[in-house]
């Protein structure tokens, strides 16, 4: 069983982080919309397999992205597409495409399970670097919990912009449950707005690592121990080093 | 948003040590002290990390270690959203990203924006 606590760590850690490593776990570790609480920790597990593997340097040195073969060594939990994005999110974001994503999805992952794998890497890829970055190990996975996948489909939910389709502010209804702090929510906030209990228990994380929606477009102030532009200069220079042009 | 809350601030940033490396042109306080932690996050080295974060420490105190590396973890989870949900690059900041930062940061030699030419 999984239990978050930061109390090895030499530093003393805001308690807003700590609940929200909790919740995330939490959240992990039950049945989302699209997969069951076994796929859920087996995406965060294989998450931390690809961020290990030598393939993962391998992949994102190569010449041609997606040259490097993948293998699925997950005993039947995870197909080889969800696999593959695993392995491709994790190792070499900055180098995927429309056309690898549409392929995914022809392989036979849903467009919802896509939305849902990807949420699920982000928290992974933030509660695990967290914990690195203060000076922790990766805490266990959370058992799954037993539970049915809702499968809402979101009535609003279209192609718009992104490769994949989200819900434009002016199209989530009630039943998607609260979505955007404003009618103007960024298209980061509309990303994994596919699958709406995704998009809510990412950002409820997230946020708390960076800094809530209310304030992003605040830029004269900080809510954190770091002024704005310091958190700027971070914020640039790890999206930089992903290669992420967003 | 580095250069709108730079500005605001009265803090001289070179955007193209977004992509190369911090240089002198960049006068954010403890911008290099920063920079050095996020390198050593994203590389996951842990020595690395371990004297970043003490040298930050010394500089800053507990709570910003903390959030530091909390928001250099948070950009792990946005960057993978975007680039894999596939969410134009050009609406950042809200439309705020204009071209011509992105040209001076260095960002469209990028395989996302190389790639869609």
């Amino acid at each position: 069983m999984s239990t978050v606590s930061f109390k090895n760590s030499a530093f003393e850690v805001r308690e807003d982080l700590v609940d929200a490593h909790k919740g995330a776990w939490e959240c992990i570790s039950t049945a989302g919309t699209w997969l069951t609480g076994e796929r859920r920790v087996a995406v965060a597990a294989e998450t931390r397999k690809a961020r290990e593997r030598v393939s993962c340097a391998e992949a994102r040195e190569a010449l041609s992205p997606g040259s490097v073969k993948i293998s699925n060594t997950t005993l039947g939990v995870l197909t080889d597409a969800e696999v593959e994005v695993i392995h491709r999110v994790v190792c070499d974001p900055g180098r995927l495409s429309e056309p690898w994503a549409q392929s995914i999805i022809g392989m036979g992952l849903s467009e919802g399970e896509y939305v849902e794998i990807i949420g699920l890497i982000s928290m992974v890829m933030i509660l695990d670097t967290c914990t690195l970055g203060l000076g922790l190990y990766d805490l266990d996975l959370p058992e799954p919990k037993i539970g049915v996948p809702t499968q809402y489909v979101p009535p609003g939910v279209k192609k718009n912009a992104a490769w994949l389709p989200t819900i434009e502010p002016g199209d989530a209804v009630e039943e998607d449950g609260p979505m955007y702090p404003s009618p103007k929510a960024g298209y980061i906030l509309r990303g994994l707005s596919a699958v709406p209990q995704t998009l809510r228990d990412y950002w409820a994380m997230a946020n708390i690592h960076y800094t809530p929606g209310q304030f992003v477009y605040q830029f004269n102030r900080s809510i954190r121990a770091i002024t704005r532009p310091q958190m700027e200069l971070i914020a640039a220079r790890v999206s930089a080093l992903h290669q992420c042009a967003y | 948003m580095l250069r709108e809350s730079s500005q605001i601030a009265g803090y001289k940033v070179q955007l193209s040590d977004v992509t190369s490396g911090l240089s002198d042109e960049t006068h954010i306080p403890q911008g290099d002290l920063l920079v050095a932690l996020s390198e050593a996050i994203v590389a996951r080295d842990k020595d690395a990390i371990a004297d970043a974060r003490g040298i930050l420490f010394q500089a800053l105190g507990n709570d910003a270690v903390v959030d530091a590396v909390a928001v250099a973890s948070a950009f792990h989870g946005f960057v993978r959203i975007a680039d894999a949900i596939g969410i134009p690059y050009a609406t950042a900041a809200q439309g705020g990203d204009a071209a011509d930062v992105r040209e001076e940061a260095g960002i469209n030699e990028f395989y996302r924006i190389t790639s869609s030419k």
